[in-house]
């Protein structure tokens, strides 16, 4: 297999280091050297060959090919088991609805949270269960992160570069999760945005940082949704009024309650719909009282319709907590999902 | 331990804008404003036109704004910007 990337020697570990940091090809943590044969070794797994067009970044122009997403997932800690998820992920990514240029360069500081389902959760030890939104597991862990240096090293989304983030936030190292199928009656989050729930797949979101939420004071749908609805109000207030998708992550033991009421996640996201939503007027007790002008009494929902509701269930057994995720900014960039188009049950093929 | 290393990104630089060629005067040219959308724009490119006729004899100023301040500028907008003198890229954060 013929690689198309200039190469570069290193004494030792730590010359590798520094060459690669001192290139700003970091995100400043430590990298697993990317060498041929670990390069290969991603790109044989997926079977592909290196210069396979992944797709055309639409802003730029800039062509992105398999090997360099294959070099820098290598960089973050992927096994080659890891990279076809990356490469899916990128794949969604690059699609016009997602604007990938706008939400990797605004000020507004978002991370693409990328959502896994499928059986390929299980192959790579994605759990879905403790600690779901921290470090929960290897494959989130390294998968999150392969996304964030592909989009410094191919696209120069470094910080004050195209990156012009004010803030970020931590997600922008990894922001990865995968869907608690097993433990939950409900559709899958790529089942219920049309992926058969036999497929693996990936969905992409343009996400504000976690906004966690408690209510372990009752068994009512109602009122467990109710808490999630009232901290998406408080951020049309704080943040934007823009509606768009939001994605909310419901643990097992507000879950179990829902799903006892025999409550669906589409009835949770016409509810949310229903309850997500305020006056422009409420503007001004948060100090924002500049721009109601006339328009006190215009409603905003969080979202345009429930479809734009992600309802993700994830998150250890225990503990009465959930998120609201907020999008970077409403409509303007819309959740992408799509299959894993590799085989993962089959063998790499022998070289 | 020695290592062979890959370079991780695309090794050649993505296609860079050229600024046009300076114009000599502004008097009796048109300059077009390309603003972000955003609300910052509005007082301040207000501003500028004010500026640019009154001390730089500017003829025409013509205010333009994008759909989505966070995508490229519009088909249209980009091929109105062929018929003027300058233009003016802005953002209102």
């Amino acid at each position: 297999m013929q690689l198309a990337s200039r190469t570069f020697d290193a004494d030792n570990i730590s010359a590798v280091q520094e060459l690669y940091h001192s290139n700003g090809w970091t995100d400043g943590l430590p990298i697993v050297p990317p060498t041929a044969d670990a390069v290969q070794a991603c790109l044989e797994w997926a079977m592909m060959p290196p210069d396979q067009l992944i797709g055309i970044e639409p802003v730029r122009g800039l062509a992105i090919t398999a090997e360099k997403i294959a070099v820098n997932a290598v960089m973050a800690g992927c096994l080659p088991m890891h990279f076809p998820v990356v490469l899916t992920a990128w794949t969604a990514m690059m699609q016009e609805p997602f604007l990938m240029h706008g939400a990797t360069a605004s000020t507004g500081g978002c991370a693409v949270l990328v959502v896994l389902n499928g059986p390929i959760r299980l192959e790579l030890g994605a759990t879905g269960s403790f600690n779901a939104l921290g470090n929960s597991d290897r494959a989130t862990a390294v998968i999150g992160r392969a996304v964030r240096l592909c989009l410094i090293n191919l696209m120069d989304v470094r910080p004050g570069v195209i990156d012009r983030s004010t803030l970020g936030h931590p997600g922008k190292f990894s922001y990865c999760i995968a869907e608690d199928e097993e433990d939950t009656t409900w559709k899958t989050l790529s089942e219920q945005r049309g992926v058969e729930r036999a497929a693996s797949a990936v969905t992409v979101m343009a996400a504000g940082a976690p906004r966690q939420i408690m209510n372990e004071w009752t068994t009512k749908p109602e009122e467990i949704l109710e808490t999630f609805a009232a901290e998406m109000r408080a951020n049309l207030r704080h943040y934007s009024i823009h509606p768009g998708n939001y994605a909310i992550v419901i643990p097992k033991q507000l879950r179990e309650h829902l799903q006892a009421a025999k409550w669906t996640k589409s009835d949770i996201a016409e509810f949310i719909h229903q309850r997500a939503r305020i006056h422009r007027r409420e503007w001004a007790d948060v100090g924002k009282g500049a721009v109601v002008r006339d328009r006190g009494d215009s409603v905003y929902p969080a979202m345009e319709s429930p479809d734009q509701l992600l309802v993700i269930a994830a998150g250890g057994p225990a503990g009465g907590f959930g998120a609201v995720i907020p999008p970077w900014l409403g409509h303007k960039s819309h959740a992408v999902t799509v299959p894993v188009g590799v085989c993962v049950d089959c063998e790499p093929p022998k070289s | 331990m020695s290592f062979q290393v890959l370079d991780p990104t695309p090794g050649t630089a993505p296609p860079a804008g050229k600024l046009a060629p300076r114009l000599d005067t502004l008097k009796g040219k048109t300059v077009g404003f390309v603003s972000n959308g955003k609300e910052g724009t509005k007082g301040f490119f207000k501003h500028l036109e004010q500026m640019l006729k009154d001390d730089y004899g500017v003829a025409k100023v013509v205010m333009r704004a994008k759909s989505n301040y966070s995508a490229p500028a519009d088909a249209h907008i980009a091929d109105e910007m062929k018929t003027w003198d300058a233009v003016v890229s802005g953002l209102g954060d």
